[in-house]
């Protein structure tokens, strides 16, 4: 089964039902699987007809109903999607457009004031479409998505389907090494996913999508298992509308990160106690939801007793962008708190020194120009997940561990501490420096550069002045999820072992060097 | 109740910080224990106590209490 076939066979089902629903000037709009698909041939054809077959074409933008009709007029072709980061700043995009080789673009409008950055800087860019019907003084290569579908619409050759282990998606991911790496999934991962997750909807059934598209898990559980069953979803066009958007489109489930959890919980308890929780229910949540679905983060059991007494089942599960991304989840009929559920059908697991190693139709082929990088994570079909777990007798699987350095924040991001390390300790005032997670955020840890602190006569709180508007200036530049929010200046250098590496395990350690 | 104190209301619902104790040179994320996406939440909140509408570009550059009051002033 490739994922094509998966929608033809819901447009086939659910040709009238509404597939996407979003909000355009407070009003609702929506298209129906029908239209939706019409759209995302028109896009297949056209990549075709303009010459791209074979070709990787990279998508920036949020969530949008042109960004979801162009990505499945990609990856149901013969060209192969690169879902980008629309938060990461131009440099670090311009970087992720040639490293994954793309040679054609899906942008945002919000996005055009990169459009000459990646002009400039992408040499392997041939064209770049605006997600919008119409584009005004539009440079040269660069097109309205509405050229691209007439330019399909006119054309009599469509794709023929892809084979089952050609690379469908590259998604970029954090690498431990402090370099993000491009985990490549086939038609046949991603299929194998959507079939694989036993989650049964009724047409028509209301999601609301809140996660970014770019993520696997929003991508293949949110959008391609929500077609796969004939869902309508609902775009939140804003993080700062989720509570708003989730009263107008009254979802019926919802897939979060636990951070998302952990917020409405605040709203829930900081609530007037006189309120009966169905009332209360209602309006956070809107009238019907009924379940979440979480993963990306470890969530504290806690918040699924406390959502239970408001009606809301919260079923935890497990993944990662290199297994599509699903390896194990709760359902409605199987499922124990605490646990991130028992593992998908296709799917193996077993523990090496209690590192979670997984095998099967969904895990990933390898990591993009990283023959390295994949080797070490790939060893015998096995993928080395990077986690520690253990499986109980019922065969529900548990995390309790990382073997890797990276830190997972509560928002499902996965930060490497390396990358940001490196950009920090180009300041001249930053000595040593180390990036660690809490729950919810990061915080540097610096030992001062001692030579600058005694060239400059400058005090303690100098110091500190001067290391927190450098970092509120580093700040300005990044997605939320790579700020610092915390600041600790040490007294004393870090401990180092052996081999003079910083020994991250004692960073909380500030003590004089014996 | 005055636009301050609702306000720092919607504020105290996010944090252990009671709304008297709010002071303007107080950080978000730092002082106050705003996730993220407490943050958005609440700005989100802002928007449909006092009917107005925020530009997302700008409003993630606000760190502290009076830089968001500063702004609520300018809409008035």
């Amino acid at each position: 089964m490739l994922v094509r076939d998966i929608l033809e066979e819901s447009v086939q089902k659910f040709g009238k039902v509404n597939a996407v629903k979003w909000l355009n000037r407070k009003e609702i709009s929506e298209r129906s699987y029908y239209e939706m698909m019409k759209n995302a041939v028109s896009v297949r054809k056209g990549l075709l007809a303009e010459g791209f077959e074979g070709k990787h074409i990279a998508l920036i933008g949020t969530s949008s109903v042109e960004w979801i009709e162009s990505y499945i007029g990609i990856i149901t072709g013969c060209t192969t999607a690169v879902p980008l980061d629309a938060a990461l700043p131009w440099e670090d995009l311009v970087e992720l457009i040639n490293r994954s080789d793309s040679a054609a673009l899906f942008l945002s409008p919000k996005h055009r004031p990169y459009l000459q950055a990646f002009l400039e800087n992408c040499p392997g860019l041939q064209k770049i479409w605006m997600l919008q019907e119409e584009v005004e003084d539009a440079p040269e290569k660069v097109y309205s998505i509405s050229e691209l579908r007439n330019a399909g619409n006119n054309a009599s050759a469509d794709a023929v389907c892809p084979d089952k282990e050609d690379i469908a998606t590259i998604i970029f991911t954090s690498g431990t090494t402090g370099k993000s790496k491009g985990v490549m999934l086939t038609q046949n991962n991603l299929a194998s996913n959507v079939e694989a997750v036993k989650i049964s909807a009724e047409p028509g059934t209301v999601m609301l999508s809140v996660l970014p598209i770019h993520h696997a898990f929003c991508l293949v559980m949110d959008w391609l298992k929500g077609f796969s069953q004939g869902a309508t979803i609902c775009i939140n066009d804003s993080l700062l509308h989720m509570v708003r958007n989730m009263s107008i489109f009254e979802p019926d489930i919802m897939l979060m990160v636990p951070m998302m959890i952990e917020t409405i919980y605040k709203k829930l308890a900081a609530s007037d106690p006189s309120i009966p929780k169905k009332v209360l229910a209602e309006k956070v949540f809107g009238k019907n939801l009924r379940t979440i679905f979480t993963g990306g983060a470890h969530l504290d059991p806690y918040y699924i007793d406390c959502f239970a007494q408001y009606g809301i089942q919260i079923l935890e599960g497990y993944g990662m962008s290199e297994c599509s991304p699903v390896i194990s989840n709760n359902t409605p009929e199987n499922h124990k708190p605490g646990s991130i559920g028992r593992p998908l059908e296709n799917v193996e697991v077993r523990f090496d020194n209690g590192e979670i190693l997984v095998r099967g139709t969904s895990v990933m082929k390898g990591y993009y120009q990283m023959p390295e990088e994949t080797k070490e994570a790939l060893k015998d079909g096995w993928l080395h997940t990077g986690d520690k777990g253990y499986m109980d007798e019922d065969g529900y699987l548990f995390i309790n561990g990382r073997v890797k350095n990276l830190i997972i924040l509560s928002n499902g991001e996965n930060v490497s501490p390396e990358e940001i390390e490196n950009k920090l300790a180009l300041n001249p005032l930053v000595g040593e420096v180390i990036v660690t997670g809490e729950k919810n955020g990061l915080t540097a840890r610096i030992y001062p550069e001692q030579a600058v602190v005694e060239a400059k006569a400058l005090d303690a709180d100098s110091v500190q002045r001067l290391l927190q508007s450098f970092l509120d200036e580093y700040n300005q530049n990044q997605p939320t999820y790579r700020q610092i929010t915390g600041l600790v200046v040490r007294k004393n250098p870090f401990i180092r072992n052996t081999t003079k590496k910083i020994r991250r395990q004692d960073v909380l350690i500030d003590e004089p060097l014996a | 109740m005055n636009q301050e104190m609702k306000f720092k209301n919607i504020v105290a619902q996010y944090s252990n910080v009671a709304p008297e104790e709010i002071t303007n040179n107080m950080r978000f994320r730092e002082d106050l224990g705003f996730s993220s996406l407490d943050f958005m939440s609440f700005l989100g909140e802002l928007e449909d106590t006092f009917d107005i509408e925020l530009e997302e570009s700008e409003v993630m550059k606000i760190v502290t209490i009076g830089e968001a009051l500063e702004l609520l002033d300018n809409f008035q």
